[in-house]
C-alpha cells in the first residue's frame, strides 16, 4: 500500500513538474568573462563584433532564411541564389523559409540564444530590434559603412535600430515594403454624403467620415472594424503624437491632448455604431468584411485590393483608393521587411555579400515586377524604373499602385515599435475606454503606466 | 547455465592464463546479468540478476524526464529569483522581488481569478459528462459505432479551426444570435465575443467540446471493467437505472474519474489557445479574460519587454496552484474510499 502510494505520489510530482516546466521559462545567464568576443552569449569570431571593416574571403556555406516565401516564390529565390554562388565560386547558400507565424520572433530568439541563427534573415522590425538591442545583428555602420548608397536615403536613415547601449545603429538592410492607401466602397461613402474623390487628409477627418457612414448605415453595415489593434500605434504615429521619450526609455503618449482626443473618438464611433460590436476584441481585420459587402472601408494596402479584385468583382466595381491621411507627420512610415546579418555567422563576409546582392537594385526590381505581388522596392535606382514612375491602368488597382509609388518618394522606415505585450496592454486600455467602462483619459493614463511598466521589466 | 565457480579452461581461442581471472569474471557476471529472463531463486521466486538492471532499462525514461522536466522545473526555479530577460545575457539574483510583485500586481490575480474559475466549472463537467457520454455509447445498438465516431471528431480536430469555427458560430450576427433571435428568445445578439465573462464561458464550453469525447474513450475502458453480475444484482434489488449508475458504475471507474479529474484540471490551469482564439491576442477587451498562461506569455516570454524572472515566479505559482489541486483531489477521493 505505502508502496502504491509512492510510485502515485512520484507520477503526480513528475506529471507537475512537466506541468511546470511546460510553461517554464529559459534566459541566459551572462556573456563570456574571459575576454573572447561574444554576441549575447554566443562566442563569435571577434572580426564580427566591435569596430573595423568585415573582412574575409566570399566562399564556404551559408544558411539564408526567409519568411513564408518558398511556396510562391521558390523559382525566383532559386534564380537568385544560383546566381549569387556562380558570381561568387566557391560560396554554397542553404535556403530555408521559416513559416513566419506568430511564434516567428520567439523561433528567432530561441535560435539566437542557441548560438544559431541563420546566416542571412529575412526579419521584420519586430524581430529585428530584439536581436540589435542584444547584439546578435552585424552593426554595418562599422562592418560596411557603404553598404547604405543603394537604397532611398529617406529610408536608409531611417533604418536604424538601437543597440545594447542604446545607441542607433543599422543592421538591417531594407528589403521590400508594401505601402499604404485608402480602400473603400464608393457607393456606401456616396450614400453617407462623403465624395470618394476628395479622401481625407487627417485621422480624425477619417473619423468624421467613419461616423457619417455609421449615421447613414443605421446598423445595415458598418464603417469599420472595432478592434484598436489595427489602428496603433500607426494612427498615433500618422498624427506625429510622441509615443517614446526622446531617450526611448519611457512611454510619454499619454502626454498629448490628441492621444486622449482619439481614445474619446474612438469610444463615440464603437458606441455609435461605426464599427461591429463584435469586433472590439476580434482578430479579423476589414478585409472579409469588406468583400463581403459588410463594411465601408477596408485593409490598407495595394495588395489588398488585388485581393478584391480577384475575390469579390461586385465589390471591386464600386471600390475606390486615395491616398492615407498623412496628417500631421507629413508623409507614411513604410514597414519594410529586413535582411540581417548574424554576427554569429562563421562566414560573415560571404552572409553579408548574399545581402547585399539579394537586396540590389537589380533583385528588387525583378522582384517587384512579379505578376504574383503587389510589393515596392527600397533602392533608389529600382523606383526609377518606369515600371514604378510611369504606373498605367486607371482601375482601383491601377490607383493603389500609383498611390504608393507616390508616397515612397517621401516615405521613412521608422515605425514606431511596440512589443506585443505593450501593445496588448495599451490596445486593452482602449478597449475598456471604448466600453465605457473608463473614461478615455483614465484609459490612456493606464495604458501609459502599464505600457511603462512592461518597458522598465524588460530593459 | 554457467555459474560463479566455473574455471575459465585455456587452450587455443581462449584467454590466456596471462589474462588476470578477475576481469574475466567481470565479463560473465556481465553476461549474465544482461541475459533476459529472472533466475529463480531456491523458492522458485524470480530475483533480479543485478540490482542495477531496473535502473539500466528505465535510463532512457529516466534521461527523458530529467532533461525535458526535472531540469527545466528546477531551471524555472532558479529564474523566478532573478531578472533574467528572454533574450539572455546577465542575469542578477533579485531575491523575493519577483514574488513580492506578483502578489501586490492585479493583473496576476485577475488571471489568477480566471484560471481558478475555468478550473471550478470545467473539472467537474468533464468528470461527469464523459462518463454519462460513455454509458450512452456503450450499449450494443445498430449504429452506435457512428456516435462513438462523431463525439471523437472534436478531439481530432485542429485547435485553431475550431476557435475559428465557434467564432463564427457565436458572432453577433453567428449561427447561435441568429437562432436565439429567430426563435423570439432574444431582442439582442448576446455579446458572447466581447464580453470577457462570455469570452470565458464560451472557452469552457469550446474545452468541453473537445475533450468530451477524449475522456469518453477512458470511461469506456474502464467501464468494460466493471461487472454486469452486479449490474444484475442491483437491478434484482430493485436498484432503477439512476441508482445503479450512481450505486455500481460510479464506484467501479472511481480511479477513471480521479485520473480524468487530475488531467482536466491540470488542462484547465494551462489554457490558452481557447481564450487567445475567442479573445484575441488581448485576451478579450481590456485582458480581463486573460489565464495565467497568457499572462505568463504576456509579462515573461516577449524578447522585447519580457522579464523572464517575473514571468518564472508567475510559473511558480501556478505549479503551486496544480499542486494544490491535484492534492487537494487525492485528499477528497482518499476520504471517499475510507
Amino acid at each position: 500500500m505505502r508502496a502504491r502510494r509512492l510510485t502515485g505520489s512520484l507520477t503526480c510530482l513528475v506529471v507537475l513538474s512537466l506541468t511546470a516546466a511546460g510553461c517554464g521559462l529559459s534566459g541566459g545567464s551572462g556573456g563570456s568573462d574571459d575576454g573572447e568576443a561574444t554576441a549575447g552569449a554566443c562566442k563569435v569570431d571577434a572580426g564580427n563584433v566591435g569596430s573595423g571593416k568585415l573582412s574575409g574571403d566570399v566562399k564556404g556555406n551559408i544558411t539564408f532564411q526567409t519568411t513564408n516565401l518558398k511556396k510562391d516564390f521558390g523559382d525566383f529565390f532559386n534564380g537568385v541564389i544560383d546566381a549569387f554562388e556562380k558570381k561568387y565560386p566557391g560560396t554554397s547558400v542553404k535556403w530555408v523559409d521559416d513559416p513566419g507565424d506568430a511564434k516567428f520572433t520567439e523561433r528567432n530568439v530561441a535560435d539566437a540564444q542557441a548560438c544559431s541563427l541563420p546566416d542571412v534573415i529575412n526579419l521584420n522590425k519586430v524581430t529585428a530590434t530584439a536581436l540589435t538591442k542584444s547584439g546578435y545583428l552585424l552593426n554595418l555602420d562599422e562592418k560596411d559603412p557603404d553598404a547604405g548608397k543603394p537604397f532611398v536615403p529617406a529610408f536608409w536613415d531611417s533604418s536604424t535600430l538601437k543597440d545594447s547601449s542604446g545607441s542607433d545603429i543599422h543592421s538591417v538592410l531594407p528589403w521590400y515594403t508594401g505601402g499604404i492607401n485608402l480602400t473603400y466602397n464608393t457607393e456606401m461613402l456616396k450614400k453617407a454624403g462623403i465624395d470618394p474623390e476628395k479622401p481625407p487628409t487627417t485621422i480624425f477627418g477619417l473619423f468624421e467620415d467613419y461616423e457619417k457612414i455609421a449615421k447613414s448605415a443605421k446598423g445595415k453595415y458598418y464603417a469599420t472594424m472595432a478592434n484598436p489593434i489595427w489602428r496603433l500605434p500607426a494612427d498615433w504615429q500618422q498624427m506625429d503624437i510622441k509615443v517614446y521619450s526622446d531617450d526611448g526609455k519611457s512611454f510619454v503618449f499619454a502626454d498629448d491632448p490628441r492621444t486622449t482626443e482619439w481614445v474619446a473618438w474612438m469610444k463615440r464611433l464603437y458606441q455609435g455604431g461605426a464599427m461591429p460590436k463584435d469586433s472590439l476584441s476580434s482578430s479579423d481585420d476589414p478585409s472579409t468584411p469588406y468583400g463581403n459587402g459588410q463594411v465601408a472601408y477596408g485593409s490598407t494596402n495595394p495588395s489588398f485590393v488585388r485581393f478584391v479584385k480577384q475575390n469579390s468583382p461586385s465589390v471591386y466595381d464600386k471600390t475606390g483608393v486615395g491616398q492615407y491621411p498623412f496628417d500631421k507627420l507629413g508623409h507614411t512610415t513604410g514597414a519594410p521587411q529586413y535582411i540581417g546579418v548574424a554576427s554569429t555567422s562563421k562566414n560573415a563576409a560571404t552572409a553579408l555579400a548574399f545581402g547585399k546582392f539579394l537586396t540590389n537594385a537589380e533583385n528588387q526590381t525583378a522582384w517587384c515586377k512579379d505578376p504574383n505581388v503587389v510589393i515596392f522596392p527600397t533602392t533608389t535606382e529600382s523606383l526609377e524604373d518606369p515600371f514604378f514612375t510611369d504606373v498605367t491602368g486607371d482601375d482601383p488597382f491601377g490607383e493603389a499602385r500609383k498611390v504608393v509609388a507616390e508616397q515612397l518618394k517621401t516615405a521613412t522606415a521608422d515605425e514606431v515599435v511596440l512589443s506585443d505585450p505593450q501593445r496588448n496592454a495599451i490596445v486593452a486600455e482602449v478597449q475598456l475606454a471604448m466600453q465605457g467602462k473608463k473614461s478615455p483619459e483614465q484609459a490612456v493614463k493606464d495604458a501609459q503606466e502599464k505600457a511603462n511598466e512592461l518597458l522598465t521589466q524588460g530593459s | 547455465m554457467a555459474t560463479e565457480t566455473e574455471k575459465p579452461v585455456a587452450g587455443p581461442g581462449t584467454v590466456s592464463s596471462a589474462v588476470p581471472v578477475p576481469a574475466l569474471g567481470r565479463i560473465r557476471r556481465l553476461g549474465r546479468a544482461l541475459r533476459p529472463g529472472p533466475a529463480p531463486d531456491a523458492n522458485g521466486a524470480a530475483l533480479y540478476r543485478s540490482w542495477w538492471l531496473p535502473w539500466l532499462w528505465t535510463l532512457p525514461a529516466l534521461v527523458c524526464a530529467a532533461g525535458f522536466g526535472v531540469f527545466p522545473f528546477l531551471n524555472t526555479l532558479v529564474l523566478s529569483f532573478t531578472d533574467a530577460k528572454p533574450l539572455g545575457g546577465a542575469a542578477n539574483f533579485v531575491g523575493l522581488s519577483n514574488y513580492t510583485r506578483m502578489l501586490g500586481d492585479d493583473d496576476f490575480w485577475l488571471a489568477t481569478r480566471n484560471s481558478l474559475l475555468y478550473a471550478v466549472i470545467v473539472v467537474p463537467l468533464m468528470v461527469l459528462l464523459p462518463l454519462l457520454l460513455a454509458v450512452l455509447v456503450e450499449k450494443k445498438l445498430p449504429g452506435i459505432g457512428f456516435f462513438r465516431s462523431a463525439f471523437y471528431t472534436p478531439v481530432i480536430a485542429s485547435s485553431v479551426v475550431v476557435g475559428l469555427s465557434w467564432q463564427w458560430l457565436l458572432k453577433d450576427e453567428g449561427l447561435v444570435n441568429t437562432w436565439l433571435e429567430k426563435a423570439h428568445l432574444i431582442r439582442e445578439a448576446i455579446p458572447f465575443l466581447s464580453d470577457p465573462w462570455l469570452i470565458l464561458l464560451s472557452a469552457m464550453g469550446l474545452t468541453l467540446w473537445k475533450g468530451l469525447g477524449w475522456y469518453m474513450i477512458f470511461y469506456l475502458a474502464a467501464l468494460g471493467n466493471v461487472s454486469q453480475d452486479l449490474h444484475e444484482a442491483a437491478a434484482m434489488d430493485g436498484a432503477g437505472p439512476i441508482r445503479r449508475f450512481w450505486h455500481v458504475t460510479v464506484p467501479g471507474v472511481r480511479q477513471t474519474m480521479l485520473l480524468v479529474g487530475v488531467l482536466t484540471g491540470i488542462g484547465s490551469l494551462r489554457v490558452f489557445t481557447e481564450i487567445y482564439m475567442l479573445g484575441s491576442p488581448t485576451g478579450g477587451p481590456g485582458g480581463q479574460a486573460r489565464t495565467l498562461p497568457f499572462y505568463i506569455r504576456d509579462v515573461g516570454l516577449d524578447p522585447l519587454s519580457g522579464n523572464a524572472g517575473y514571468g518564472a515566479a508567475v510559473s511558480v505559482a501556478l505549479f503551486v496552484l496544480t499542486l494544490g489541486l491535484t492534492l487537494l483531489a487525492q485528499r477528497l477521493t482518499r476520504g471517499d474510499e475510507q
